[in-house]
């Protein structure tokens, strides 16, 4: 016992094991269902998956820092549906992008201000400040968005899309040095480096000159802007404005997360990881609804599958350990 | 001595929740005297019922500490309110209460014990194991109810009108008797501080897995005021519960970081959730108006409830 409890007692480990169980789930989904991983189906899995490590990126840094962002799918809605409306009203896109940014980095600023400098937990003013901003763009278009995308994001996101050489349309490489950014922000940053001390022991990083409301202001507001990047990706790749579009990714941004190996106390995580739980949530995803599974089955799959594999990896000391 | 002193203590965790409710109340009565008129309180009560109910489930879990919530209250509700109309009434025949309300309280149990199964002896973290309970709970229930389907026995939907302070004063009372027990004194030392709870010869990991059984039977009581409410069966009604109930029991002083509050708390919260719904309705204005005011009146309360705390902890 002692030894497979140190298999998975580091979070380099933990990671290792969510990427094995991915391409575990692919090998099964191959030999299982025809065509599994023909071009087409493994190009869409790799859209999919990029749409949802991006809306995962802010969820990955807030868990580091010990916080929980409910907001992300009220922000990801609120993004799509007023970047189509502007776009459609004949604004400038770019422009469109700046002011949904910025207004994106004042809601996750207030989330992380409000929760720190009140000592409130995040999970309640989150959930309040996203149902305010869902209300306000419902109220702004009467509850029918109109608009369009781009054609230039329909096709940066497009599943026949193609990146020069590369058989996969640009979203997917553009994914990946993001990703390499964050990885490097997180491990090589003074940045970083604040947040997984203010994760591990909120009391003694401020005596370390960490400031935790800067840090929880700047780190939420990340949380939204990343939310609102994948709300007008979104966009492009579904086409028209939906203000429900973000729902999946509420519970679905917390799974990945937890699936990759951090702790939602705090301190522990990586957003490689995070990317492993989004290639697992996938592929698990692909794999039910290829062997036929209504979409209801697949739910409670799901939710079997990630208590199981957290079982597996993701176990809590006992709390004599912790003594 | 002792009683006044307790009597403050919990003024102070639920002050703030106490003068909202009291607010409300007096705006609700001047704004709409006619749905608050003694001959309506029956039916008014059975319209806050479930979602005071799913505060009070989701109470137990919150106070047992690091990190204990219970996001599969609102589902496990759902879940309920599915078997008893569509498997047990409407397939198998059964009307009686005699065996329906133990059954949907066997139901809350189980699926309480199987959450505290995950969270405390497999011990993976509690929102991650609820969420799970959560996808599994709702695919169940969407699986043998796909579309809403009625009626519910008569006796279940007058526990919505005239009955329906029963229920809720049968919860209250049980949990007044668990507060005499030595557990109690437990949960809320486990909640506080585990470490010093272990070492002082608690059986933590015991507490903690009555604490989720417990949220599951009142997730269970929870799911039959529900089922009451709506007379009928509906797959899609019970996980709109949970981050409500959760954000009730936030308002109510019941710190979600353990140890502190109690069921009074969340009680008082639920209810102001429901004034403050009840208010914003009466201005008729659009749900969309509703759901802004709704999102930061719950985010002023929570605030205004850590300020009042903080003048509280000053002035000791």
């Amino acid at each position: 016992m002692p030894a497979r409890r140190n298999l998975f007692a580091t979070t380099k480990a933990r990671v290792i094991g969510a990427f094995c169980v991915a391409a575990f789930l692919h090998l099964a989904g191959t030999v299982l269902i025809p065509g599994y991983s023909s071009p087409f189906a493994v190009r869409a899995m790799l859209v999919l998956a990029s749409l949802l490590a991006v809306a995962s990126i802010g969820q990955t840094l807030v868990v580091i820092m010990g916080g929980i962002d409910l907001s992300i799918p009220f922000v990801i809605g609120f993004a799509n549906v007023v970047a189509a409306q502007l776009y459609g009203d004949g604004w400038n896109f770019f422009l469109v992008c700046v002011l949904v940014g910025v207004l994106a980095l004042i809601i996750g600023g207030l989330n992380g201000l409000i929760s720190r400098s009140l000592d409130i937990q995040p999970l309640i003013v989150t959930l309040g400040i996203g149902m305010v901003v869902q209300g306000l763009v419902l109220l702004w278009t009467a509850g029918f968005p109109s608009g369009s995308a781009p054609q230039a994001v329909s096709s940066f996101v497009s599943i026949g899309g193609s990146a020069g050489p590369l058989p996969v349309p640009w979203l997917v490489p553009s994914l990946v040095i993001l990703a390499a950014l964050v990885v490097l922000v997180l491990e090589r940053t003074p940045y970083g480096r604040r947040l997984y001390a203010l994760g591990s022991n909120p009391g003694a990083a401020p005596l370390a000159l960490i400031d935790p409301v800067r840090m929880w202001i700047i780190t939420y507001a990340a949380s939204a802007f990343f939310a609102a990047v994948a709300g007008v990706l979104l966009l492009g790749f579904t086409g028209s404005a939906y203000g429900d579009v973000g729902q999946p990714y509420l519970f679905q941004t917390i799974a990945a997360v937890v699936v990759g190996g951090a702790a939602l106390v705090g301190g522990r995580g990586s957003y490689l990881g995070t990317i492993a739980g989004v290639l697992v949530l996938t592929e698990i995803n692909t794999l039910l609804i290829g062997l036929g599974f209504q979409p209801s089955a697949v739910q409670a799959a799901l939710g079997f599958i990630i208590v199981l594999l957290v079982s597996l990896y993701g176990r809590e000391r006992h709390v004599s350990a912790t003594i | 001595m002792n009683h006044i002193s307790r009597l403050m203590s919990l003024a102070r965790s639920i002050g703030f929740a106490v003068v909202l409710l009291i607010v409300l109340l007096a705006i609700n009565l001047v704004l709409n005297p006619a749905r608050f008129q003694p001959g309506s309180w029956g039916a008014l009560i059975g319209l806050a019922a479930p979602l005071v109910g799913a505060a009070i489930a989701s109470t137990p879990v919150i106070l047992a500490g690091r990190g204990g919530i219970d996001i599969s209250v609102g589902p496990l509700m759902g879940f309920v309110n599915a078997m008893l109309i569509q498997v047990l009434f409407l397939k198998a025949g059964i009307a009686s209460p005699l065996l329906l309300v133990p059954a949907a309280l066997l139901i809350g149990a189980l699926v309480g014990a199987a959450n505290g199964f995950l969270a405390t002896i497999a011990r993976i973290q509690p929102i991650v194991a609820t969420l799970g309970t959560y996808l599994i709970l709702t695919g169940v229930t969407l699986t043998i109810l796909p579309a809403p389907i009625g009626p519910a026995p008569g006796w279940l939907k007058a526990l919505a009108g005239p009955w329906s302070a029963l229920p809720l004063a049968a919860i209250l009372l049980a949990w007044w008797l668990v507060r005499r027990l030595p557990y109690h004194d437990q949960l809320m030392a486990v909640g506080s501080d585990d470490r010093a709870a272990y070492t002082a010869g608690v059986d933590v990991t015991r507490v903690r897995f009555i604490a989720y059984v417990m949220t599951g039977v009142l997730g269970g009581c929870a799911g039959l005021m529900l089922t009451a409410l709506i007379g009928s069966a509906d797959p899609n009604i019970g996980p709109t519960y949970t981050l409500i109930a959760i954000a009730a029991v936030a308002l109510g002083g019941v710190s979600l970081a353990g140890g502190r509050g109690g069921v009074a708390g969340a009680v008082v919260g639920a209810v102001d959730i429901f004034l403050l719904q009840s208010v914003l309705t009466t201005f008729n204005v659009s749900t969309f108006v509703l759901q802004i005011a709704y999102g930061a009146i719950l985010v002023l309360a929570v605030m205004l409830t850590a300020l009042q705390e903080r003048l509280a902890m000053r002035g000791r």
